[in-house]
């Protein structure tokens, strides 16, 4: 289960975090340690800031103030490539170019591993064996994109992230598009690398239900805010869920499997 | 061995056919054979040897370079409508020339290519600071692009209208792009201009394969996407540019030979470079021979040429899109 105490050991963490796009505040003084080893989902209604959250964790926005720290030094002394060695985003929506086949697509993500001039090595094959491996993609391996199912591709990008072999993975909005079978195909896949693998997965997630099924730690935003974060059964709440999401479920709880689910 | 890619082998092979077939046609048809064997006439070695190779290696090169600019600019573009003119080069190179033309009557036309790559940079240097918000986008530069190119088109349109028939007529002839008066010196500055950006190009062509994922993808692995997609500009606009200061305007390569050679060799810069500039090479060589034997004796300007078949392919590619959802 769960371990509060590896939120202690630095990973990522967030410090009096501001981010705004030229003038318009997004995301204001929020402070997250993000366990490590664990599958962490963000949770809020859209414009909440969650997805801004993850591009400002790799870089991809500059705070306008506050730090994110990976392994307590912050990510700004990061080289680019540096960083991206440790951690992965997979934004939300990617689009690839024309006419890549599934292989050239999960090749790119060996990009922060190698120099200007150094070869293709038996170590970047590796890399991409294992994730295409992970992802069940091998037998597609030199599939067009283009003629793959939502769910192949996905499986495919995410396959891209992995061969970029980092501790760290964020996902925006993974599932968003695919259809239930495919949904749970990219859960179980994120629980697999989590448990097997030891990667600390966040992910933006908008099902609520997924998030208590299948996360390890929950954080919730409001507005630009923290408003409450924990183990799933912890901040399953009605007075919460209905604070965030601006509607009022039914909460049920699950013997079975000791989960918390909500019926709106 | 059966090769991997039959279509590029195939135009590799077409190159040495197509530059042996420039040497020899024409107005006066002259028998290579007897050429190499030191037989012909001095008439003959001066109509092949000073005007007609380097007319054809000045079309192989300048080709070749536009198709190596057109591949970046559909990479970094992130648009496969995307060549160079996209940057305001060949606006800027208009106007830049109908500037010298009308401004400065008298004024040698030797000063016309230096004007054009003057006009070339300095368009490509606005559109890209113009594009600038703390970092650059590429739908910013396209739409930059587009109004600043349309911008130096009207101030061209007005110098043309104040200028007198025969200025207008000689930077009409430069602009439709021709190579008509290619000689070995201008080859030897294009080849000097154009070796270094090339070279640079083939390095990192890597970057150029992953810009093309978008901001987002590429630099959360890595990639330091601005100070890319600067570099390549710069480089597309040294590529282009030279080639337009020697070569004049010539339309719809850069945006054709990547596409064609994406066929044959696939999506990957490695192999998607070279291919492009062969195929470039072999277009521009194809219509600089054709347009000046189809009416020979009158010369049409490769760059006429090339607009002719580009214009239908272009419209062609946008048949072929019109599923692909923008």
């Amino acid at each position: 289960m769960f371990q509060h105490d590896n939120e202690a050991t630095s990973g990522l963490v967030l410090k009096n975090l501001t981010l705004a796009y030229d003038n318009a505040t997004i995301v204001e003084g929020l402070d997250l340690s993000i366990p490590q080893r664990t599958f962490t989902v963000l949770l809020g209604r859209n414009g909440s800031g969650k997805s801004t959250v993850l591009k400002a964790c790799v870089g991809l926005l500059r705070p306008k103030s506050g730090t994110v720290l990976l392994d307590d030094r912050p990510l700004s002394q990061f080289g680019a490539r540096e960083r991206a060695r440790r951690i992965a985003l997979l934004p939300q929506g990617p689009v690839a170019p024309e006419g890549l086949s599934v292989l050239d697509l999960v090749r790119q993500g060996r990009y922060p591993h190698r120099t200007l001039l150094a070869r293709w090595s038996p170590l970047d094959d590796e890399a991409c064996d294992e994730a295409l491996e992970l992802t069940r993609m091998a037998d597609l391996r030199e599939r067009p994109l283009e003629n793959l199912s939502g769910g192949q591709r996905q499986r495919a990008w995410i396959a891209m992230a992995l061969a970029q072999q980092t501790d760290i993975l964020l996902l925006d909005e993974p599932t968003t598009f695919l259809d239930l079978a495919h949904q749970a195909e990219v859960m179980d896949l994120i629980t697999t690398l989590v448990k097997h693998g030891k990667k600390t997965i966040v992910a933006v997630l908008h099902d609520i239900n997924q998030a208590a099924r299948h996360a390890n730690h929950i954080v919730m935003f409001k507005a630009g805010k923290l408003v409450s974060q924990g183990a799933p059964n912890d901040v399953m709440r009605r007075e919460t869920i209905r604070n965030v999401f601006d509607i009022d479920p039914e909460i049920i709880h699950d013997q079975k499997t000791n989960a918390k689910f909500i019926l709106v | 061995m059966t090769p991997r890619y039959p279509a590029i082998s195939l135009a590799a092979l077409l190159v040495p056919a197509l530059l042996l077939a420039s040497l020899m046609l024409g107005d006066q048809h002259v028998d290579i054979a007897a050429l190499l064997k030191g037989e012909a006439t001095a008439e003959a070695r001066i109509i092949v040897l000073d005007l007609r190779l380097p007319r054809a290696l000045m079309a192989l090169l300048a080709g070749m370079a536009l198709g190596i600019a057109g591949t970046i600019a559909q990479a970094v573009m992130r648009n496969p409508l995307a060549e160079p003119g996209i940057l305001g080069i060949n606006a800027g190179a208009a106007f830049a020339g109908s500037i010298v033309i009308v401004g400065f009557t008298g004024l040698s036309v030797t000063v016309l290519p230096w004007a054009g790559f003057a006009g070339a940079t300095m368009m490509a240097a606005a559109v890209f600071l113009l594009s600038w918000r703390k970092g650059t986008s590429s739908a910013r530069i396209v739409l930059i692009g587009i109004g600043l190119g349309a911008f130096a088109s009207a101030g061209t349109s007005v110098m043309i209208a104040f200028a007198n028939i025969s200025d207008v007529q000689r930077l009409m002839i430069w602009l439709a792009g021709s190579i008509y008066d290619a000689n070995w010196d201008k080859i030897r500055l294009l080849l000097a201009w154009l070796i270094v950006p090339i070279a640079l190009v083939c390095l990192f062509y890597r970057q150029i394969d992953l810009i093309r994922f978008g901001d987002d993808v590429a630099a959360s692995l890595g990639q330091r996407v601005n100070l890319v997609r600067a570099g390549m500009i710069l480089l597309c606009t040294a590529i282009s540019g030279a080639t337009v200061t020697v070569a004049g305007l010539i339309g719809f390569v850069g945006l054709i030979a990547p596409h064609l050679a994406r066929r044959m060799v696939g999506p990957g810069h490695a192999l998607l470079i070279p291919a492009s500039a062969l195929v470039g090479g072999l277009l521009l060589m194809a219509a600089d021979l054709v347009g000046r034997t189809i009416i020979a004796p009158v010369q049409l300007p490769a760059g006429i040429v090339t607009a002719l078949i580009g214009a239908p392919f272009l419209a062609y590619l946008l048949w072929g899109r019109r599923h692909v959802p923008a």
